[in-house]
């Protein structure tokens, strides 16, 4: 897969909603209150449903894992074609700012700001339940492939 | 008896050594004729078949060999060189041993070609031709590589050692360094270089017998690449020259490098060919002091630095970096937003020039200047952001697309120091936010360490003024957090609907919001935004900014609205025409992209006015709000028989949430007002001819409410009625 398109092929398409949604709707299930949506939370959810299709070759090659704290890390850069690199930390980075949102958006749509630290870990927890086999997820402060 | 080897003896302890740039030819010629004469009677026969030769040492300036012992097999002609110890420079190896492939000594000078060598009892994947006249001639060198790979070295009796290096390829070069210098070898290898080098190295005495080296050549097709990927290059081709002169104690250097071809990654920048650099300074064998380097590179006109760094402790002791003439739209979007704002680097644009002057000291920024000279910077509005009607993204963030917030021309001087106050000064020639233009001002602040201070900055916008008082922000990991007031001097309502492209409105808009407070994700304004319309008032507060510039931005508060005259209201709106006044109350307003998201708003007529009138369009659009629902309890044959119609009240509430709008009416809790056959009142009738408003819906689609009620007021259609 070309890396770096922002035209996903239909199946890493279906793949990557697929991903995003069973996060989201399994992280609800572990909280009944994670549920919560606003039309903030959807916008953020549709842009990270979005950024998937970029973000799924570079998870299935390892350059990106899934970090311990809720966040995507670029652990091999490595792994990203040179001219490709500084694409792929902008990706990255476009992901966590718009994960750390998430977390607020949801603390907030709860009326409790301050459960934000609380969001982040049980998301945390799911995206690193849900990622695929060959993915690289860190416990911890170690990586390993799923 | 044949192929008995024969010694020479080697110097006895204590004894001067042979020192090459000294030793007698003549001896040398002398030793070899004896051990001949020494080999043809013990032989026994008139031609010996191995001579074996030993040396003590061999000494030339920066060159020690000792136990040099060569073995010569006549008949085979071939034959054994081993140097018991070789030391160059500093560094010293071990039994190395070439087997000749062919050997010959003549007249105090062997040459051994097509050896193997071995360094250690290992060996080398190198065949080596060595050749070494004794006294004043050279000793030559030359070594091909495993893969067509070739060093030819030559080093001259007055100490000058020359070398040339013919594609030489990393793994080759790491293989042959392997036993010589194992680290280099190691790291080498480690970080996967790749590239042939074609080189000549050129290493003399100068005349007060101060060393002089110089290594140019040509780097093709070279690469590295850390282990995790962030430092990295490929398909670079750079020429290149360095130059090391021995200046008493020290050294002094220079170096000029030529960057032609491939690419680099250098987290989190991607940095093609093209950059060429001088540079030139001294070492003292700890200090690395850089006396003046320059770069040039696109989109600068001149980029300086010198500064000192500590070999031993490989601390950046301290570093000046002047850019002049930076280019910001070459510069900007390649260099800044990526450091800046990694994620939103794509949403950047950049305009105008700008100086830098940066220091710093052990390793660590300690003061920045900055000169801008008509600077631009604008920030497009984030891919994917939310629409109200659900139909894509409220901004691709391409170009041409309106920028969310723009300033520009700005040019002035911004002097930060990370151990004191600074100061920017900036004149900001104008700017836009969204739709509104803003004018000239001039931003004065006061830097300090990790924030900044504003004393007053006021910012026009239309025929009024925004005014920043005492804001003091800071800026931490988490990202920028402070406090400060917000003051919106009087702006006129017909200037700011038409900036906005709304119906044009009379009145002045105003606000005093003292408690502003910034912290990552939120932007909280404590205080009222008010605003004199349709002769009445409206005022907003608790207004909060979630997300500012993100895709999730999006903006909550509340307002009250009092004694709006609904005929100014509905005429500006094409509304038909309602005489009477209201009061409104909107709770818990949610604007997504400017667009409701969710609010609790009730309207509902105030007593006192003598004339209530509603025209037959109002009603004809007040009923086609309510999607088919609603209804005018009067025929529509009587409904046509005139203009307007009385009525005693109105009021009208909707509740909003997850898109869908909750109506009620008059009285309007939502299970008050209720009538037996399930509608509610919107209008009740008084007067005459007088006509009630009923709505039967109670769920309408928001997104359908709001295009019924923008075709009522833009197409100003007449609306049809079940």
């Amino acid at each position: 897969m070309k890396f770096g398109s922002m035209q996903p092929r239909s199946l890493s398409g279906c793949v990557a909603a697929l991903f995003v949604g069973l996060v989201l709707a399994l992280s609800a299930h572990a909280q009944g209150n994670l549920e919560i949506d606003t039309p903030a939370i959807s916008a953020l959810r549709k842009t990270m449903q979005q950024r998937h299709a970029q973000l799924a070759p570079l998870y299935a090659s390892g350059a990106v894992g899934i970090a311990a704290d809720g966040t995507v890390s670029l652990r091999d850069a490595a792994a990203v074609p040179l001219a490709q690199r500084a694409q792929a930390n902008a990706a990255v980075a476009a992901e966590n700012a718009d994960r750390a949102a998430l977390y607020r958006e949801i603390a907030r749509a709860n009326g409790h700001p301050e459960w934000e630290a609380e969001v982040r870990r049980t998301f945390a927890q799911r995206w690193l339940e849900r990622a695929q086999p060959g993915w690289w997820v860190q416990q911890g402060t170690s990586w390993s492939r799923k | 008896m044949a192929g008995r080897p024969i010694r020479v003896p080697a110097p006895a302890a204590g004894h001067e050594p042979l020192r090459g740039n000294r030793f007698p030819r003549a001896l040398v010629s002398m030793l070899v004729l004896l051990v001949l004469a020494t080999a043809v009677p013990i032989a026994g026969a008139a031609v010996f078949r191995v001579l074996a030769l030993q040396i003590g040492e061999i000494s030339r300036p920066g060159l020690v060999v000792q136990e040099l012992r060569v073995r010569l097999d006549a008949h085979e002609q071939g034959g054994e060189l081993a140097i018991g110890r070789l030391q160059v420079g500093a560094r010293e190896w071990r039994a190395l041993s070439l087997r000749c492939g062919r050997l010959r000594i003549d007249d105090g000078a062997f040459a051994c070609t097509a050896a193997r060598v071995d360094l250690g009892g290992r060996r080398l994947p190198v065949e080596a031709d060595v050749e070494v006249t004794l006294g004043v001639g050279p000793v030559r060198v030359v070594l091909r590589l495993a893969d067509g790979g070739r060093i030819d070295a030559a080093l001259q009796a007055d100490g000058r050692f020359r070398a040339n290096l013919h594609r030489l390829t990393s793994p080759a070069a790491a293989a042959v360094l392997e036993p010589w210098h194992a680290e280099l070898a190691s790291r080498l290898r480690d970080l996967e270089a790749a590239g042939v080098l074609d080189a000549e190295l050129d290493y003399r005495l100068g005349e007060g017998g101060g060393a002089f080296a110089q290594l140019r050549g040509r780097l093709s097709g070279g690469g590295f690449g850390r282990a995790d990927g962030l430092l990295a290059a490929e398909g670079v081709g750079a020429a290149f020259a360095f130059e090391v002169r021995a200046t008493g104690a020290a050294w002094s250097w220079s170096a000029q490098l030529d960057w032609d071809a491939g690419a680099a990654y250098v987290h989190p920048l991607l940095v093609e060919a093209g950059p060429r650099l001088h540079a030139r300074g001294r070492f003292d064998g700890r200090r690395i002091e850089l006396e003046a380097a320059e770069l040039a590179i696109d989109g600068l006109e001149l980029a300086t630095a010198r500064g000192v760094f500590d070999s031993s402790t490989r601390t950046l002791e301290a570093l000046v970096v002047e850019l002049t003439g930076a280019d910001l739209p070459r510069i900007g979007p390649r260099w800044l937003a990526p450091l800046l704002v990694p994620a939103n680097a794509q949403r950047l644009r950049f305009e105008g020039r700008a100086d830098l002057r940066a220091e710093l000291r052990a390793g660590r920024l300690e003061t920045l200047g900055v000169e801008l000279r008509g600077a631009g910077f604008g920030l497009a509005p984030p891919q994917g952001g939310y629409s109200a009607d659900g139909e894509g993204e409220a901004g691709s963030g391409a170009n041409g697309e309106a920028e969310l917030l723009a300033f520009g021309p700005v040019d002035g001087l911004v002097r930060w120091s990370s151990r004191g106050s600074g100061t920017a000064a900036l004149q900001v020639g104008g700017g836009r936010w969204e739709k509104l233009a803003l004018g000239a001002f001039a931003l004065d602040a006061a830097l300090e360490p990790a924030g900044l201070r504003l004393a007053r900055v006021r910012v026009p916008v239309l025929d009024g003024a925004l005014v920043l008082e005492d804001l003091a922000l800071g800026w931490s990991a988490a990202g920028w957090e402070g406090s400060g007031g917000v003051v919106l001097e009087p702006v006129s309502m017909p200037s700011l609907t038409e900036a906005l492209g709304l119906p044009g409105m009379a009145g002045v808009m105003s606000a005093a919001l003292p408690g502003v407070r910034l912290s990552p994700g939120e932007l909280v304004l404590d205080g009222t935004l008010a605003v004199s319309v349709f002769g009445g008032w409206l005022q907003a507060s608790g207004l909060r900014v979630r997300e500012p510039f993100g895709v999730a931005s999006h903006l909550t508060g509340e307002i009250e609205a009092r004694h709006i005259d609904l005929a100014q209201l509905t005429e500006t709106f094409s509304f038909g025409s309602i005489t009477g006044h209201i009061d409104a109350d909107v709770r818990g307003l949610e604007l997504s992209s400017w667009r409701p998201t969710a609010f609790d708003a009730r309207i509902a007529s105030i007593e006192g006015d003598e004339r209530r009138r509603i025209s037959q369009r109002a009603v004809e659009n007040l009923s086609a709000l309510g999607g088919g629902g609603a209804l005018a309890v009067v025929q529509r044959s009587v409904l046509r028989l005139f203009e307007n119609f009385g009525y005693r009240e109105l009021g009208l509430r909707c509740r909003l949430a997850n898109g869908v709008c909750e109506m009620g009416g008059l009285d309007a809790g939502p299970d008050s007002g209720a009538r037996a056959d399930g509608g509610f009142a919107i209008v009740r009738g008084g007067g005459i001819p007088a006509l009630d408003v009923i709505g039967y819906n109670r769920r309408v689609d928001w997104s359908e409410l709001v295009a019924r009620l923008q075709r009522v007021v833009a197409e100003d259609v007449s609306p049809t009625i079940d």
